[in-house]
């Protein structure tokens, strides 16, 4: 059952089916041979059902829809402006304001996509006529915009955290650390990029340009203040925040910069619930799918064939971080959270590892195997927003991956990078 | 190496992926928005006119359905920081509405081929190939479907017949999954269309509305 299982699921996704169906399919398999026919069924939508109702997840399409309404609106040009005018006469200083753009405005929305556009639509014209190399700017886009992932809110996480049983809160703190430590090494890396190709550097703003661009973010920097600070504070749930955050950028698009109408709105509020439902029935999909694979225990049947259990917590999170890093390299990433989770949960717990921990790693290594080829989804996104072929996007590429690849392996080791923040904020 | 012979590509690379025909393998949310006002349905004639009205109807449904969930959790988070009291029946409003949004969006993403899919082998086959697979996806997506939508309706007999209610709204538990059966039938509805639409014209569709190769439904041309 569980080779017919995975066997069509892999070749029902890479035929090209929508990716419900894979799921479905796995589901209806399990579902089918566990209770001899097709008596069980109504169950199976009841999982469905169950799947998208846990109140956590309204954080989901509540954080889609702030990012959404401030992505139409000029925020990330404002904080790529602010970022700007103080690195961007550093060597290099363009390719760093672009890294910490992203990670900026990574901390407004929890979407890759999201900042690929926002952030390297208009970065990466003026770093080309700066004398960037194209493949570098494309592999510094496709990969620093994966710093969003981490960086709280994260879409990635609140599916994590639901489907896991932890605490959204705690990985949303959790992933400060990492989401930074790959910041400084990108930074380091444009720097010596920079040097190296003799890349032209910046005029130097002057401060008063600064006071400016201060005072025109300041208002885009009032989120990761609701979400970080009212997370970290003990005040808002992650669903709260992002409330809290869709209050805010309604206030601000419609009430202060007044560049948002109505008919705008609405249209924000459709293409809003037409990613959420394009989400949610995967996520629904994935609950049933989890459902019949633990009753019918093969999460142990297929780890314990790998000998998992002789590996200790290091040989458990190595391959944890494996199975995410390929698994996204082929397919979308909440597709592969919501397959690989129910499948290590049992062995995650029966060795004593903080979820914290594992899902920060999933998140981090689900956010470079989608930067990866062959066929990381936002490499396809990169194609599609910048108009520019396959083999040029990924080109300049693996210096990126080595760097993330080396974060993880860090992040292994040194599990404080993830859990100092949290530890602070949480009192653990 | 000089700046200007990289910002134009070289002909190789440019000939191993042409970016117009990879673009609709991104996700959405970059694409533009959907206008509902030139959407033409699959279905001929009056049935047309009655799928165009229920397309319409998921549009207002999708939108209204995140603007009340965004006002109900706002609502929550003033109620209880402003008055100290939380609204009681906040988190059962958010589960029905998630469930509309859900099962009303999955048939409008289907109508505008929208799901999420990895079809990057899909892409690398000839066009007859191409049609006779997005053929067996859509024939396979929509029997899946239909038969979901069979065994949702059992499922919410079965609620309504045991007459559970929702303990702060107080109203049937299965008003608010009524949408599922809706939302699965719709979905295999389209799916069934896509299918016939891609037999019968000789261009290949993703959806009845969107032509591959396109990212909007400009695509369309009846």
């Amino acid at each position: 059952m569980t080779l017919a299982i995975f066997g069509t699921m892999i070749v029902l996704l890479l035929l090209g089916f929508p990716m419900m169906i894979p799921l479905i399919a796995g589901s209806l398999i399990g579902f089918v041979t566990l209770f001899q026919g097709f008596g069980q069924l109504d169950t199976m939508v009841q999982q469905i059902l169950g799947g998208i109702q846990p109140a956590s997840l309204i954080a989901v399409p509540m954080f889609i829809f702030a990012a959404d309404i401030m992505t139409r609106g000029q925020s990330a040009t404002r904080l790529i402006d602010l970022v700007m005018t103080f690195v961007g006469h550093i060597k290099g200083g363009l390719a760093v304001t672009t890294a910490t753009a992203c990670t900026l405005f990574g901390a407004v929305s929890g979407s890759t996509q999201a900042t690929v556009v926002a952030v390297g639509g208009p970065l990466r014209p003026r770093m080309i006529k700066a004398g960037y190399k194209d493949s570098f700017v494309l592999a510094l886009i496709v990969n620093a915009s994966d710093i969003a992932f981490l960086i709280p809110p994260s879409i990635g996480m609140i599916i994590y955290g639901v489907v896991s049983g932890t605490s959204i809160s705690e990985l949303f703190i959790a992933g400060i650390g990492p989401g930074l430590l790959i910041l400084v090494l990108f930074s380091i890396y444009s720097y010596i990029y920079a040097v190296r190709n003799n890349v032209p550097t910046e005029p130097k703003a002057t401060w008063a340009a600064r006071g400016r661009a201060v005072q025109r973010a300041l208002w885009p920097l009032g989120f990761p203040v609701i979400i970080v600070g009212g997370i970290y504070g003990g005040i808002f749930s992650p669903t709260e925040a992002a409330a809290a955050c869709v209050l805010y950028a309604l206030l601000l698009e419609m009430g202060i910069f007044r560049e948002m109408s109505a008919k705008q709105l609405y249209a924000t509020a459709k293409s809003t619930g037409l990613i959420t439902a394009v989400v949610f029935i995967l996520v629904g999909a994935g609950a049933a799918f989890s459902y019949v694979i633990s009753f019918a225990q093969i999460p142990q049947q297929v780890l314990g064939s790998i000998g998992i259990n002789e590996m200790g917590p290091y040989g458990v999170l190595f391959t944890i971080s494996v199975a995410f890093f390929v698994g996204c390299m082929f397919v979308d990433p909440i597709v592969v959270i919501l397959i690989f989770v129910p499948i290590f949960a049992p062995v995650v717990q029966s060795v004593g590892l903080d979820p914290v921990l594992v899902g920060t790693i999933i998140t981090l290594q689900v956010a470079i195997g989608s930067a990866t080829p062959p066929f990381g989804c936002d490499i396809f996104t990169a194609i599609a927003v910048f108009k520019r072929p396959y083999a040029e996007v990924i080109k300049g590429t693996p210096p990126f991956i080595f760097m993330l690849l080396s974060v993880s392996v860090l992040l292994i080791f040194f599990p404080q990078i993830a859990l100092f923040l949290r530890d602070i904020a949480f009192g653990k | 190496m000089t700046s200007d012979n990289l910002v134009t590509p070289d002909n190789e690379d440019a000939r191993t992926g042409d970016p117009d025909l990879l673009a609709p393998l991104a996700a959405s949310p970059i694409d533009e928005d959907i206008d509902d006002s030139s959407y033409v349905s699959g279905l001929p004639g009056f049935l047309g006119v009655i799928d165009g009205a229920i397309a319409r109807i998921e549009a207002v449904l999708l939108a209204l359905g995140v603007l009340l969930m965004a006002f109900n959790t706002m609502a929550n988070v003033v109620g209880r920081f402003v008055f100290g009291q939380s609204l009681f029946f906040s988190e059962e409003v958010n589960r029905a509405l998630i469930v509309l949004i859900t099962f009303a969006g999955i048939s409008y993403a289907a109508r505008h081929g929208r799901h999420i899919r990895m079809s990057a082998f899909f892409d690398a086959l000839n066009p007859p190939m191409r049609k006779a697979l997005m053929v067996v996806i859509a024939v396979v997506t929509s029997a899946t479907m239909f038969m979901l939508a069979w065994y949702a309706v059992d499922y919410v007999m079965a609620q309504a017949s045991r007459g559970r209610l929702l303990p702060a709204l107080q109203v049937p538990v299965w008003w608010i999954i009524v949408w599922a059966p809706l939302g699965f039938f719709l979905t295999g509805l389209q799916y069934a269309l896509t299918a016939i639409k891609n037999c019968i014209d000789k261009d290949i569709w993703l959806s009845t509305s969107t032509m591959e190769g396109y990212s909007n439904d400009d695509a369309e041309e009846v």
